[in-house]
């Protein structure tokens, strides 16, 4: 039996017969690319955390995505205009709004199966690398909804405006929708409006979203409904499209009357006012929750109405470990990918320090925001151990994961451990701590140098602080050590200049 | 009576496109001469409810295409095959045939039956499978007559159907015109009054938006006779006549 001689109810046959024939599938190679230089790239520089990655389908996908979706939705939405089969398609009994849903349901069956083989590509590049969690589904969501609202908006205007230009125009919209959103979405703050938060494009989260704790699907909750409801008011304005052409058309109310008795059953009238209806709500309420949103504890945005309490407890993982050299370094499994490098950097500068007074025992990762505060890395008591986060370490954050090269990101760890112990600060959430004072610096430097790390920034230094780095470092490991312990605590006061050190 | 017209009219702005037109036609293939502009299109529009008319009377198939669900009705039993044919240039000629027979609600199983027919009907069956973008404008036209019959119409309305179609084929669809005159009404919107001589059996001379001459081909010929029109033929004779007389 051949595939047309398969008794397919007709919608289903329209349907086969559109999917079949769909621009879609001509532009996919040129989709594929720009996702795989675009996205792919991109997300293989985070590090392979699960909500990091998952961020670039809303940041990176959705653009590319929407761009495409839009054009080609256009492209298909005018196809009766440009190709002149108004009058032809007009004398089938077949409502315009049942055709159209069909060509729309093809169109939108192949963006879709485009952007969950792009999210599967996504996903097994992380699953690949990932040491622990798995995939987040909400931005999956997110963004299949954000590619179905452009692919209807797209869809609606080449009904509306058919013309040879229209994919292109729709296309280019769709961009600098995106843009705006994105600039909205990023100046947002806790004291600013926050409904441009319904932009599903955003800043990147931190690099432990999602590890310690969970993230709140309140925001994407909201986009969901924001995204979904235009997209069914849309809907429901194809339905009313030829009755919006013929009222537009009417002169008169009576005109108007006999234009409205002529155009479609009552029933798909109503049908299509309803879902007009539905989607105008679910957007408004979409838009009125997002203005209510607040920072949560854990770095995300929450809105009271849809939170969840349980969001905001610690998700329980049991640390990786590893002490080969006495120093014990611990970081989340998740993290787990840059332990060893990690340890192999701290070691050396840690037995520099061994045995002085509050000189770290080990150094142990944390959650980079406590209270909706970053945390600042720093030394815990009792025992002394390093904390830090893996989104800052001393002055530096958020540019260390994923730099598959550890030596560009191992003098910034030693630096911030130094950091902690020679100001004796202990990790605490704010702003990023002051720097070093002169002699703390020098000292820093010297000890970097005598392990063998170039200081970061040796530049900005004063030549006093040069030298001074220069003849500690000339020491020998014995004498530096005894000198620390002699004027540790003078030092972390800020009581040593420059010239008393050796 | 399967067209019943009364008074009907059709105004673009201050035009009159159609003006106070009454036919009536029953089975059989019905001719609509006339010059360009005298509109044919348009009554052939308004008779495939493509538009509504401005006033008049209008039922088609015994039922009222002002209403709803008589329309669809109607256009489930119509087929129509306009002046300036759109297509889509990606379907091969079966799926183009098989889309609007969807879109006439066939019932699903008669569909590759009946488009197999249609196609085999207006000789395009050796190019079924031929993506319309590579048939010659004579195939298009063909394509677009499959289409208008795969629903086995009571109501066929084609205009212009031969142009572009070579002598040969011409012949073969006038052949194919009488046969389905047999069961449904045809009307034919034509500037090709041979093609009226060789397959209406009654015939209407439109100018001006009006009916000038409503009768048979052998009727129209009679009017050219020793009135001196210009002509090849007579029943173009005929027609000049008529038009003569009508704008005299």
């Amino acid at each position: 039996m051949s595939a047309m001689s398969m008794p397919l109810p007709r919608s289903a046959r329209a349907l086969r017969l559109e999917f079949k024939r769909n621009a879609v599938p001509y532009v996919l190679p040129l989709l594929a690319a720009v996702f795989v230089f675009d996205t792919l790239r991109t997300a293989d520089g985070f590090a392979p955390i699960w909500a990091l990655r998952a961020s670039a389908i809303t940041d990176h996908m959705l653009f590319e995505f929407g761009a495409f979706a839009g054009g080609l939705a256009a492209w298909a939405g005018s196809r009766e205009g440009r190709r002149k089969t108004v009058d032809l398609v007009a004398t089938t009994p077949r409502p315009a709004w049942a055709r159209r849903s069909i060509a729309l349901t093809g169109t939108l069956c192949w963006l879709l199966l485009a952007f969950l083989a792009g999210v599967a590509a996504l996903y097994i590049q992380t699953a690949v690398q990932a040491t622990w969690g798995g995939p987040p589904l909400w931005p999956v969501l997110v963004g299949a909804v954000g590619v179905t609202v452009v692919t209807v908006i797209g869809f609606t205007c080449g009904v509306l405006f058919p013309g040879r230009f229209t994919a292109l125009l729709v296309a280019i919209g769709v961009l600098v929708l995106y843009q705006a959103g994105l600039r909205q979405a990023l100046g947002v703050t806790a004291s600013s409006g926050t409904s441009a938060l319904l932009s599903p494009a955003n800043a990147p989260p931190v690099v432990d979203a999602g590890v310690y704790h969970r993230v709140a699907p309140d925001l994407s909750i909201v986009q969901v409904m924001f995204m979904g409801g235009i997209a069914v008011a849309l809907f429901g304005v194809l339905g009313l499209a030829p009755e919006l052409r013929q009222l537009a058309s009417a002169r008169g109310l009576a005109s108007a009357r006999a234009a409205l008795a002529r155009s479609g059953g009552w029933l798909l009238r109503a049908v299509a006012v309803i879902l007009v209806a539905c989607g105008v709500a679910a957007s408004w309420t979409a838009f009125a929750l997002a203005g209510t949103a607040k920072p949560d504890p854990v770095g995300g945005w929450e809105i009271p109405a849809l939170h969840s309490a349980a969001s905001d407890q610690p998700v329980p993982a049991t640390q990786d470990c590893t002490s080969s050299s006495g120093f014990q370094v611990c970081v989340h499994p998740a993290f787990s990918f840059y332990l060893h490098d990690l340890a192999t950097a701290l070691d050396p500068v840690a037995a520099e320090i061994a045995g002085l007074p509050g000189a770290p025992t080990g150094a142990k990762e944390v959650a980079s925001v406590s209270g909706g505060q970053d945390v600042q890395s720093g030394t815990a008591a009792n025992p002394p151990v390093f904390e830090f986060t893996a989104e800052r370490v001393g002055a530096m954050f958020g540019q260390f994961n994923g730099i598959r090269d550890w030596a560009g990101w191992t003098p910034g760890f030693q630096q911030g451990l130094l950091d902690a112990f020679l100001t004796g600060r202990p990790p605490h959430p704010g702003p990023v701590p002051i720097l070093l004072g002169p002699a703390q610096q020098a000292v820093e430097d010297a000890l970097l140098t005598a392990v063998g790390s170039q200081p970061l920034n040796p530049n900005v230094h004063s030549a006093g602080v040069s030298a001074a780095a220069r003849r500690f470092a000339a020491l020998p490991a014995s004498a530096r050590h005894a000198w620390l312990a002699t004027h540790l605590t003078a030092l972390r006061a800020g009581a040593i200049t420059l010239a008393q050190i050796p | 009576m399967n067209v019943e017209i009364s008074d009907l009219t059709r105004r673009f702005g201050r035009t009159r496109a159609v003006d106070g037109v009454s036919l009536q036609a029953g089975a059989g293939v019905f001719g609509l001469l006339g010059p360009n502009g005298a509109g044919k299109t348009t009554l052939l529009r308004m008779m495939a409810t493509v538009i509504p008319p401005s006033s008049g009377r209008l039922r088609l198939l015994g039922r009222d295409p002002g209403s709803y669900g008589p329309r669809r009705e109607i256009r489930r039993r119509a087929g129509y095959l306009p002046q300036n044919l759109g297509y889509y240039p990606g379907f091969t000629v079966m799926e183009f045939v098989e889309y609007f027979a969807l879109l006439k609600d066939m019932p699903p199983r008669q569909v590759p039956r009946a488009v197999a027919a249609a196609v085999e009907q207006v000789g395009l069956a050796g190019k079924a499978r031929s993506r319309l973008r590579t048939l010659s404008g004579g195939m298009l036209r063909r394509a677009g007559i499959a289409q208008a019959i795969v629903n086995d119409p009571e109501l066929l309305l084609l205009d212009e159907p031969t142009a572009g179609l070579d002598p040969e084929q011409r012949v073969q669809f006038r052949a194919l015109l009488r046969s389905l005159g047999e069961s449904a009404s045809v009307v034919v919107s034509t500037h090709l009054v041979e093609d009226v001589g060789a397959a209406c059996s009654e015939v209407a001379l439109m100018d001006a938006g009006e009916i000038v001459f409503r009768g048979t081909p052998d009727e129209l010929t009679a009017r050219g006779e020793g009135s001196g029109a210009a002509g090849d033929a007579p029943l173009e004779r005929g027609y000049s006549a008529v038009l003569s007389a009508a704008r005299s």
